[in-house]
């Protein structure tokens, strides 16, 4: 008698779950358990008791926190040339008008990345500012006429092919805007060093330690 | 103007290893070009012995061009964009020093001029400038009138076709009339490539055989940017003469003042269809940019 009636009463639940099945299916909503629910996308809010359920990153293994490293203090590695690419060039663009400068500067960065040309670096010198003086009419005292800025502005190529490089060049000098001037030369550590501030009393105790 | 600029790359780099793959082991143009030491040690021997078997003349051709020397002029629509964005920011814009100066000096004019004026008040601000800053202004406007702007388009000039000095907003391509077979076309300077040379010396030596000599170019690249194939009427066809080959390089006119000479032209991209042939035209279009 008593397996009957446990057959019966477990054919009874398996009817009871194959409705609710059919209904979580139409509509699934967060009241349902979780097997019937799109689990990827759905958080489960906190009083519920699969709450956080998704979460794997607290076990993994602690990482040490990344040493800041200052960007600018370790020069990236010179590309040496080879047969067939240039090496780290420097694509220098100078002018007195400080939006066209800027702007052409970025138009050569967006066209390496359209051209598949690697820019390691882009960067500005700082401005140069230029005094015109001009003589006195009456007298020989010069007066300050204008103060003219120059602005540099450099993009870094890591590596240009030669096939690619008349094509490269001859766009850049078709672009080109008037007062606006261009000039590609290779990168050299000297150039690197130049762009940081001198130190004197480093400098001094160096000479010191040397004398 | 970067979209187009990637689909020319993209060709003429095709264009460039397409050729390279069709003619690399054929062409004796090319033993000094091969990129690999292997692959031009194993052709050593290939091209003695293909010499004097391939039936096709080659040629260079140089295709010298003048660079723009003004901005090209603006789109009507570019021209409005341009003139609400200065509006924009100059309403957006803060006062500078020089608008600053020039206020407090018309202020202080204003209250000299009033009745009740007392020249004590003034003292604590310090002593009077020799110079206005109106008068520097109105100094500044005197010499805006006195400059001369050269004329962007003069028109006149820009119908000879002849001067290089004509439509300076656009890139120009030097056309010569050369002697070809038996009729006189216009065409890409061209000469015959000789034993021993490069094909970029030969393009050199084009350049500088010309009529009007003095030329002073910057080749770009030592690698040729196209490639025209002429193949000679079946009449004329021998075993040793099928056709000739004609390599275009790239250079760039150095000097702003080159020699003129009535059988050389300057023209511009959509010039360049009246004068040359159809299927010669079709080759150099490829590799002219046109921006």
């Amino acid at each position: 008698m008593y397996p009957v009636l446990r057959k019966v009463s477990i054919t009874q639940q398996a009817f009871v779950l194959n409705p609710a099945l059919t209904v979580c299916r139409a509509r699934p909503s967060v009241q349902h358990p979780v097997w019937c629910t799109d689990s990827v996308n759905e958080r489960q809010y906190r009083s519920m008791p699969t709450h956080g359920i998704g979460r794997w990153k607290y076990l993994l293994p602690k990482r040490q926190s990344k040493e800041k490293k200052k960007k600018g203090r370790q020069m990236r590695p010179i590309v040496a040339a080879t047969d067939t690419a240039y090496g780290t060039l420097n694509v220098m663009v100078s002018g007195y008008d400080m939006t066209l400068v800027e702007h052409y500067s970025q138009y050569i960065h967006n066209l390496c990345h359209r051209l598949g040309i690697k820019v390691s670096e882009s960067y500005a010198l700082p401005t140069k500012s230029t005094e015109v003086m001009l003589m006195q009419e009456v007298g020989t005292k010069m007066y300050v006429d204008a103060v003219l800025k120059t602005h540099e502005r450099i993009v870094q190529l890591s590596s240009l092919n030669t096939t690619l490089c008349p094509v490269f060049m001859e766009v850049l000098l078709k672009t080109q805007p008037e007062g606006v001037q261009l000039s590609v030369n290779e990168h050299t550590e000297d150039q690197f060093k130049a762009r940081f501030k001198a130190r004197p009393e480093l400098e001094g105790l160096i000479a010191q330690i040397n004398h | 103007m970067a979209a187009p600029c990637r689909r020319m790359a993209n060709r003429s780099l095709l264009q460039f290893f397409s050729h390279f793959s069709r003619t690399a082991v054929r062409n004796t143009g090319f033993r000094e070009f091969s990129s690999n030491s292997v692959c031009r040690a194993s052709l050593q021997t290939k091209t003695v012995t293909e010499t004097a078997t391939s039936p096709w003349t080659l040629v260079a051709a140089v295709c010298l061009q003048r660079l723009p020397v003004i901005s090209a002029d603006l789109h009507p629509l570019e021209q409005e964009f341009k003139e609400m964005m200065l509006q924009m920011e100059l309403e957006r814009s803060l006062v500078s020093d020089h608008e600053l100066r020039v206020l407090e000096e018309s202020e202080r004019m204003s209250r000299k001029k009033a009745d009740d004026y007392d020249s004590d008040e003034e003292g604590s601000q310090g002593n009077q400038e020799i110079m206005l800053a109106q008068d520097m202004e109105d100094a500044w406007e005197q010499k805006l009138k006195n400059f001369q702007l050269a004329p962007r388009v003069t028109a006149d000039i820009d119908k000879d076709l002849t001067s290089a000095q004509r439509c300076l907003a656009d890139s120009l391509f030097l056309l010569a009339e050369q002697q070809v077979g038996r009729e006189k076309l216009w065409l890409l300077p061209q000469t015959q490539w000789q034993e021993g040379e490069t094909l970029r010396q030969t393009a050199e030596r084009a350049l500088a055989s010309l009529p009007a000599a003095g030329f002073k170019a910057t080749f770009l690249g030592n690698a040729p940017c196209g490639v025209y194939k002429y193949k000679l009427p079946k009449a004329v066809r021998t075993e040793s003469t099928v056709g000739t080959k004609v390599f275009f390089f790239k250079a760039i006119l150095s000097d702003s003042a080159p020699p003129t000479s009535p059988s050389l032209l300057w023209l511009k991209k959509n010039e360049l269809q009246k004068y040359l042939k159809p299927a010669y035209s079709m080759k150099v279009d490829r590799f002219i940019i046109n921006m």
